[in-house]
């Protein structure tokens, strides 16, 4: 339960964070609750960790149209800051249902979104919000859509050198977020974040997410389709049962699928009433 | 009037423990904590296999790397003999089970030690593992065990006591992992289920459970100049340890010394599981050693509590009383026996109540996991889930009230059990505080999917012969001298009663517990003995000193002993409380210089005649989310049977304890094995254990029926109360969906299957 020897960094900017890891073997650390316990079982061995804190990456900032969140925003800070705040429901709740108070307060919004756990919540909520992520490298700044981030297991579209520096998300909808967690772990074996339209809205469009099931958190377009198609009492069943589960046990978690799924969107289609 | 009989000023108070006060605020000294000089950390290097043969150990380039001191195979330890985890800590020639220590690296920190272990390469032959229990069974499956084993003494190390009933020798045609079998008959089984009104039978499974005590496993010994194994370990019973080092390591038993440390949870799983290698290992490296598991490796390589197949038959009558039970259990012993619970498992399908007629057999079976070991009231709670539910089932069927059957069948001192004649035991009183309960009322009107369930269980206990001193301190207060280790809190319990016998305030007593060869007699912490067996000698060295005190007074005030009494720190005349002379006088005048009186030395050695157990019955409200099949505890509550509460406040603590384990054992908690025997779950993001969000307010109501033989009638209450709480949430389950579930943990997953197929 020793993490193998590491060396140990504190840039005071991102430019120094940046070349810090241009390292192959540097992983940058912010809130480190997933990152620490992977290197005392020595499941990773950086050669150095680049310590993020000193950062300014902190804040939330809200306005009618979108949420900005610093890439360095807790857990806990996000929710604070979203309390109360509409069109971000899926987000709200899947904070709501990582870890506990403690980890809220240590592990960061960023740090979550680019460590890209198959069973996120906060992923699937930032796929089904349609959110857009600031990525900051050497080469420049650039704009990736989180439908193009999330590639597989703990796989992102972000480059080696590369670090989130914000997430925007954009407001809107009804959305929600509900999830079946694993007893020991808590994490969810199904999560799914819905978000609809208000009526008279100009995006007519259903964005469902999916995590804990699959091989990455992704985006489910034929429930998507059916959704928009027939409402939320739809059968979703064959769309479902073409899903590839990543577990043995598919009969259970495919039907668990279906009962977040569908609770998400009876949260959510309350909400887009509202 | 008996003393038991009169009111009481300091047994019966609500009183935290003693201790308290230094583990919140992180001042208590656990073993871990213990400073010693030029101390080496051990680090296992664990099989990757659930079974191979150990062709070669390769430690060059770890012995290579600064800081290492040693690599120890088991070869290079000083232990002779094979065949039991004492005198295998280390695999010999055949790794057993995935994660058995194979070699200990000895390096100067912890860090060291681990990145030596990595660089150990061990040459493995894999071989032929047995995983599964039936499939263990069979005849044709691979031997868990290919090497033979050494003479050696297992009933020995074993704390169960007798195995219960006959034992037989393994018959010739069956599997090669059959280790023994034992049988309990009386009577015509198959009468009694012909002339029933109703039969129930079913096939149970438990899985494996481990006791996940907060503070993993940890020991330190060093080697004192004039060859004495000193030993410091978080330990369950410092004296039993001290024995099977002295066997195990063979040396003398006066050079070994063993000091209990503050422990941070045992539940029976500390029961002298690493003492003997960390013993061996200081002697080999002639330096002090400490062994500290990680999680993982408590988790994956201790001793957690036996799987177990139950197949159980029962029979009753239309009025309710049992007729006769038949079984057929298989223990999962892994791969070292023990601490099997096959000798002691028989009687424990009988649960709590009187039998006509029995036929149960019980066969042990070798697999390539880890070797058990005791778990609280271990067996009970899996009895108790199969008995249980089939009893209930009865009452249903034959349309009578749960607790009348209960009622019906509950034993009177005399009446006939699986292994002998039932102790007195206040089961009537547990049930009836139990049906008065506003929670049981409440049964008839719930909503949709919620469920009120019933359950009774006990675990009889044990008893054990006990010494302890009471001495007057130069200052005037009392100490008592006990070897005990405090897994209860059973120091705060013994002061209590020593206070209350000599008349002091709880405050001028003070526990002394001693390493183990300068203490008097102390069992083991287990088998819910310690209030029962050390309070017994501790009450009697209370009154010896006692008398002695009195004594003392008697010739200093020139008035008959019986006509003193001991008030506010003095002993004076009765009814003259301006007269007197004060413990500090006393206590002045017989230590020091210049003596006038002997010292105040009390001494108590006893051993309760007889056992007696305590009575438990848990009633739970849960829901069940038909969607995921999460079951939702909601309400629970506890009745149980102290025989004399010493301190009702520890009473609840054990009774809230027992409760939140038995939801632990209900719905959540199994370890592991896929087909290979690769343990997946040696954390607890896999291993799942109730967490406070998990368990709802427990309403604790302790009775009293004082026993004849404990304490101020106190009886030992730490077991029963895990017993019944998983089979009241099978109840429930059932009473809430009218599913029932013959499997634990019934998990979320197997809840979902239950539901789909009813």
């Amino acid at each position: 339960m020793i993490p193998a020897a590491f060396d140990y960094v504190r840039p005071g900017s991102i430019e120094e964070a940046l070349a810090a890891l241009a390292d192959p073997d540097a992983k940058a650390l912010a809130g480190g609750h997933s990152l620490i316990p992977a290197l005392k079982v020595r499941l990773a061995r950086p050669s150095v960790l680049v310590d993020l804190r000193d950062l300014d990456l902190r804040g939330v900032a809200i306005d009618e149209a979108a949420v900005t969140i610093g890439a360095l925003t807790t857990y806990g800070e996000a929710a604070r800051a979203l309390a109360g705040v509409s069109g971000v429901d899926a987000l709200r709740e899947a904070i709501g249902s990582v870890g506990d108070l403690q980890i809220r307060n240590a592990g960061t919004i960023g740090g979550c979104i680019a460590h890209a756990d198959p069973a996120s919540d906060v992923a699937a909520a930032v796929l089904a919000l349609g959110a857009r992520l600031t990525a900051q490298s050497p080469a420049g700044t650039r704009e990736i859509a989180a439908d193009d981030l999330f590639l597989g297991p703990f796989t992102t579209a972000l480059a080696a050198q590369e670090l989130i520096t914000e997430i925007t998300i954009p407001r809107g909808g009804g959305s929600a977020y509900a999830s079946v967690e694993d007893l020991a772990s808590g994490y969810p074996l199904a999560g799914a974040a819905v978000r609809l339209a208000r009526a008279g809205e100009s995006d007519g469009s259903c964005r469902v997410a999916l995590t804990g099931a699959l091989g990455a958190p992704s985006r489910l377009p034929s429930v998507e389709a059916l959704i928009e198609r027939e409402g939320v009492e739809a059968d979703l069943s064959a769309a479902l049962s073409a899903l590839e589960l990543a577990t043995d046990d598919v009969a259970y978690r495919r039907h668990l699928v279906e009962v977040v799924v569908r609770r998400a969107a009876a949260r959510a289609v309350e909400r887009s009433a509202a | 009037m008996s003393i038991e009989e009169l009111d009481t000023t300091v047994v019966g108070v609500r009183r935290p423990r003693i201790e308290a006060p230094t583990k919140v605020t992180g001042t208590a000294l656990y073993a871990s904590d213990l400073p010693v000089a030029g101390l080496l950390h051990g680090r296992f290097v664990p099989s990757p296999y659930a079974h191979a043969r150990i062709v070669s150990i390769d430690a060059a380039a770890a012995l290579a790397l600064d800081g290492v001191a040693a690599v120890l195979s088991a070869a290079a330890l000083p232990i002779a003999g094979s065949g039991t985890r004492a005198l295998e800590p280390l695999a010999r020639e055949e790794a057993l089970y995935a994660g058995q220590p194979v070699a200990l690296v000895l390096a100067e920190s912890e860090a060291i030690a681990e990145d030596a272990a990595e660089l150990v390469v061990v040459d493995y032959e894999p071989l032929p593992a047995a995983v599964d229990l039936d499939a263990a069974l069979d005849a044709s499956a691979p031997p868990a065990r290919t090497s033979t084993v050494g003479a050696a003494d297992a009933a020995d190390m074993a704390v169960h006591g007798d195995a219960a009933g006959s034992v037989e020798e393994a018959a010739p045609t069956a599997s090669p992992n059959v280790t023994s079998t034992h049988r309990l008959e009386h009577g015509d089984v198959d009468a009694a289920f012909a002339a029933s009104a109703a039969v129930a039978e079913g096939v149970f499974r438990t899985g494996w459970v481990h006791q996940a005590y907060i503070e993993p496993q940890v020991a330190t010994a060093w080697v004192e100049p004039d060859g004495t194994v000193a030993i410091h370990s978080s330990t369950q019973g410092a004296s039993f340890a001290r024995a099977a080092v002295a066997r195990v390591v063979g040396i003398p038993l006066e050079k070994v010394k063993v000091t209990p440390a503050v422990v941070g949870g045992g539940f029976g799983g500390k029961i002298v599981l690493i003492e003997p290698l960390v013993a061996a290992a200081a002697l080999a490296a002639r330096r002090p050693v400490r062994i500290a598991y990680t999680r993982t490796e408590d988790l994956s390589a201790t001793n957690p509590a036996a799987g177990l197949r139950l197949e159980v038959k029962v029979g009753m009558d239309a009025e309710g009383t049992l007729t006769g039970i038949r079984s057929r259990i298989a223990v999962d012993e892994g791969a070292y026996g023990d601490m099997s619970p096959s000798g002691l498992i028989g009687p424990r399908i009988g649960a709590g109540y009187t039998w006509p007629a029995w036929d149960v057999e019980v066969t042990a079976v070798k697999t390539n996991k880890f070797g058990p070991g005791a778990y609280r009231g271990p067996t009970a709670t899996q009895c108790t889930f199969a008995i249980e539910q089939l009893v209930d089932e009865l009452a249903d069927r034959l349309g009578l009230d749960p607790l009348e059957v209960r009622l019906r069948n509950a034993p009177t001192e005399g009446a006939q059990k699986l292994d002998g004649a039932w102790p007195a035991v206040a089961a009537r009183e547990a049930l009836e505080a139990a049906g008065e309960h506003p929670l049981w009322r409440k049964r008839a009107a719930l909503p949709q999917d919620e469920g009120i369930g019933l359950a009774y269980g006990l675990f009889p206990g044990a008893r054990f012969a006990a010494g302890a001193v009471c001495r007057m301190e130069p200052d005037g207060s009392i100490a008592v001298v006990t070897g005990l280790a405090d897994i209860t809190g059973t120091a705060t319990a013994i002061a209590a009663i020593a206070a209350e016998t000599l008349g002091l305030s709880f405050e001028q007593v003070r526990v002394n517990v001693v390493e183990a060869s300068a203490a008097p007699q102390t069992p083991v912490s287990g088998g819910s003995a310690i209030t029962y067996s050390v309070g017994k000698a501790v009450r009697a060295a209370a009154e010896d000193a006692r008398e002695q005190i009195l004594r003392i007074a008697a010739d200093e005030l020139e008035i008959a002993p019986a006509d003193l009494e001991i008030v506010d720190g003095a002993v004076r005349p009765i009814g003259s409380p301006d007269r007197g002379v004060t413990l500090s006088d006393i206590a002045r005048k017989s230590t020091g210089f210049g003596n006038a009186y002997p010292p105040v030395e009390g001494r108590g050695a006893t051993v309760p005649a007889e056992l007696s157990p305590s009575a438990c019955v848990n009633i739970v409200h849960v829901r069940v989310d038909r969607d995921t099949g999460r079951v939702d505890v909601l309400d629970v509550a506890h009745v149980q049977d102290v025989g004399r509460a010493i301190n009702p406040l520890l009473c609840e603590g054990q009774m809230r304890g027992g409760v939140t384990q038995s939801i632990g054992y209900a719905l959540f908690e199994e370890l592991v094995h896929d087909e290979d025997g690769q343990l997946q779950t040696p954390t607890f993001l896999g291993y799942a254990i109730p967490r406070a969000e998990h368990v709802p307010a427990i309403d604790t109501v302790i009775i009293e029926v004082p026993s004849k033989h404990g304490p101020l009638g106190a009886k030992g209450i730490g077991e029963s109360a895990i017993v019944p709480g998983a089979a009241a949430i099978a109840n429930a389950i059932h009473a809430a969906t009218g599913a029932r579930l013959r499997t634990m943990p019934m998990t979320p997953r197997r809840v979902w299957q239950a539901l789909r197929e009813s």
